[in-house]
């Protein structure tokens, strides 16, 4: 067996794993076919960037219409994009 | 002579710069990071599934679209089943040619199979404006085949505004929320790291008001 982590957030979803700790123990094959699908692993880049988060910060989008009727996802597919904008400086990492 | 780097005198000078060493947690990048838990949390309760990734500009070249493609297809099988087609892919691509990567077709083809068999799927993707220009139409050609065979898949999608054009003409219904530093968030902010600072005592409430007043002058000029 082969221990592959996948403590990033991106798949800790479902009933998979919550916590970002977790490490799911695959087979050597099924490592394999984890490597073969691609080199990219979105999760380590988004723990990395929920650490930073400050609480509270942003939470007023997910309050709005806008956001709460994209995501019920009763538009369908017309409906299917939410594109959030930011200026520079606000789209960055960090403001600079 | 050099001055010294963060001389209090220098508060009224200050740029954005300030920010970025106080590092404010208030960018779009941040708000994906936030939507994404906000939407794992709901899939313990609801099935859905929540995938996506950050583009990032020292990531440009790996970050092809058969790269999140397959980054993708990864974040979903690894919650079930290995699909048959899947495995048969990777056996195959091993013998070819001394080992074969996966080709965007394919794997498109399983994506699709693999989310059509989901009763939800919401794929995020962080700042678009780090992608090289030229992969996004293919991008966002994928990602309408995506939606036109799967029409409850939700798409979150962050980026400079200059990218709303290109969103706007793949999907012309798109909703936009612009985001924008809240004055709220940046004091509350203010106020919680002043009040970590390791030296409070050292600080008088007139410069503790100008630091506040300062960055949030500044950053309304973003």
């Amino acid at each position: 067996m082969e221990s592959v982590s996948f403590r990033d957030g991106n798949t800790n979803c479902g009933n998979i794993i919550n916590e970002s700790f977790n490490t799911f123990n695959l087979s050597n094959e099924d490592a394999e076919i984890m490597r073969w699908l691609s080199p990219l692993e979105p999760s380590n880049r988004h723990q990395a960037v929920r650490t930073e988060r400050f609480e509270g910060v942003g939470d007023w989008l997910l309050g709005t219409r806008e956001f709460r009727e994209w995501s019920s996802s009763e538009g369908g597919a017309d409906k299917a994009v939410l594109f959030c904008s930011g200026n520079p400086g606000v789209g960055k990492t960090y403001l600079r | 002579m050099l001055r010294e780097p963060g001389s209090r005198k220098d508060i009224s000078k200050v740029s954005g710069g300030v920010l970025w060493r106080m590092g404010i947690p208030l960018t779009a990048r941040n708000t994906s990071s936030l939507v994404i838990d906000s939407l794992c949390d709901r899939a313990g309760e609801e099935n859905i599934a929540v995938v996506g990734l950050y583009y990032d500009y020292l990531a440009q070249q790996e970050q092809t679209i058969t790269n999140i493609t397959g980054a993708i297809m990864k974040q979903l099988v690894v919650r079930g089943e290995i699909p048959k087609d899947l495995r048969e892919a990777v056996q195959k691509g091993k013998k070819e040619f001394g080992g074969r990567g996966p080709r965007l077709a394919d794997l498109m083809g399983m994506l699709k199979i693999a989310i059509a068999s989901l009763p939800q799927v919401f794929i995020c993707l962080d700042a678009l404006d780090e992608c090289l220009p030229r992969r996004l139409p293919e991008l966002f050609e994928s990602l309408r085949d995506i939606v036109q065979e799967s029409p409850r898949t939700r798409i979150f999608l962050t980026g400079r505004p200059h990218v709303r054009e290109d969103v706007l003409r793949y999907f012309t219904e798109a909703v936009m929320i612009p985001i924008s530093p809240n004055p709220d968030d940046i004091r509350n902010y203010v106020e919680m790291r002043l009040n970590r600072d390791a030296d409070l005592e050292a600080m008088s409430n007139s410069l503790r008001a100008d630091i506040v007043r300062v960055i949030l002058e500044k950053t309304s000029e973003m």
